[in-house]
């Protein structure tokens, strides 16, 4: 016998690793008494087994094409690398699977998942709404809505949990294009509901309501101690809150003075904290009493003053304001 | 005309109608086949046809132990398999006799 068993093995495994195309059990089925076929061949008479029957890979296309377990199309060889690649991570995916399972007190990860496939089309039936919502325009958010309204978002919501349970019990029957559509959707929804959530995660983590929060120019008044606001008519005005354009309180400074309990009050956004370092009058108070004298001594010159520059019932404050119109 | 095309169509049943007269190995059976004329017949073929008709539960198998080889695996009909090739024989006798009218209706030479 010039044939060794070592030959024999080789060529089995080439003729399956041709074979590797087809489904692991049709391929078994086919090759499980090849090797010793291929010894009752090498029995009969001489030559290596190529020289009798040509090279595994040609043995193996007719042995396919005999047994009637041709794949549609002759597979170029690329399809058959892609094939024998995915056999492969399947049978890997089909171990993880295997090994994973006691973690979760499961023979495998798959039977634990089974029971739990009605939750996945109730979710499914959700993310399918939050995009009909997102689609139509609605801004996202955790409920779909239509035209604004939550009632009519409800519905859609009801309809499509419905539709992907529905689908959900349909869907184990399905082959060929009806499920790789199916298949197609779901990881669009998925890559979908991703990005939603995230865009959700983000509103929800950015606390628009948070106070002393982007006080604008900061920086520009690190210097500022306190603030004086004076009105129209620069008289100090006490307790002013500041607010930015977005209603963010302004806080600015810091308290330096003792206030009548003789602590330093905690710093807020009512300015000024110390009233009595107003840089330019005196406590509002004080600017009440002068006020008679000025509106008497020009009688006839006031109205004049009035009509260019200031309001007339405003004369009396005159003396403490910065303005022109009483001494014209 | 490519004997393997056609071949292909009646391979089985010439396997099953070659086993109807006795039992065999695959290289027996191979040889028997080209003795029998169909010399283009290929190991491959035979032994894929003899894995489908088995698998198809056409056949049933055994193991010969052999004292100076290595073990045989004898394939055998059993009465499903005997059907078949009742079966399988009068469609191709019908489909034969069909194309030789055919032929001889417009005098092509056997």
């Amino acid at each position: 016998m010039t044939v060794t068993g070592q030959e024999i093995a080789d060529y089995v495994d080439r003729v399956r690793a041709a074979l590797a195309d087809l489904p692991p059990a049709v391929r078994d089925e086919l090759t499980e008494d090849l090797p010793e076929h291929l010894a009752e061949v090498a029995a009969e008479a001489g030559g290596t087994l190529v020289d009798r029957l040509g090279e595994p890979e040609t043995y193996a296309a007719e042995l396919r094409a005999a047994a009637g377990a041709e794949t549609g199309d002759r597979p170029t060889s690329l399809d058959r690398r892609l094939t024998a690649v995915r056999a492969r991570v399947g049978t890997q995916l089909r171990t993880l699977d295997a090994q994973l399972g006691p973690l979760l007190g499961y023979a495998s990860v798959s039977e634990f998942l089974r029971p739990l496939r009605p939750a996945w089309w109730l979710v499914r039936g959700w993310l399918a709404a939050l995009l009909v919502s997102v689609v139509l325009g609605e801004p996202s958010g955790l409920l779909p809505r239509l035209d604004g309204s939550v009632l009519a978002g409800l519905f859609l919501l009801a309809g499509a949990v419905l539709a992907s349970v529905w689908l959900g019990r349909r869907s184990a029957g399905l082959g060929g294009w009806p499920r790789r559509l199916l298949r197609l959707g779901t990881a669009a929804l998925l890559l979908f509901s991703f990005a939603a959530l995230v865009n959700v995660d983000q509103h929800a983590s950015s606390d628009e309501f948070a106070p002393y929060e982007g006080v604008s120019l900061r920086k520009a008044y690190d210097s500022v101690q306190d603030v004086f606001v004076y009105d129209e008519q620069g008289r100090l005005v006490r307790n002013a809150r500041l607010f930015d354009q977005n209603g963010v309180p302004i806080r600015l400074g810091w308290p330096t003075c003792v206030d009548g309990t003789g602590v330093v009050p905690p710093p807020s956004n009512v300015y000024p904290y110390c009233p009595e370092q107003a840089p330019f009058a005196p406590p509002a108070p004080a600017t009440a009493s002068p006020a008679p004298s000025v509106s008497t001594s020009p009688t006839t010159a006031a109205p004049t003053g009035s009509a260019t520059a200031v309001p007339g019932p405003t004369v009396s404050s005159g003396p403490t304001a910065p303005t022109p119109a009483p001494t014209r | 005309m490519d004997t393997t095309q056609l071949l292909k169509g009646v391979l089985d049943l010439a396997v099953l109608a070659v086993l109807s007269e006795e039992d065999g190995y695959g290289y027996d059976i191979l040889r028997r086949l080209r003795e029998a004329g169909l010399e283009e017949v290929g190991d491959a073929s035979v032994y894929g046809t003899l894995r489908r008709l088995f698998a198809a539960g056409l056949l049933t198998t055994y193991v010969v132990p052999s004292e100076s080889g290595p073990h045989r695996k004898y394939y055998a009909l059993n009465a499903a398999g005997r059907d078949q090739l009742a079966r399988s024989g009068k469609t191709w006798r019908s489909f034969a006799s069909t194309m030789n009218a055919l032929l001889d209706d417009r005098g092509m030479a056997a």
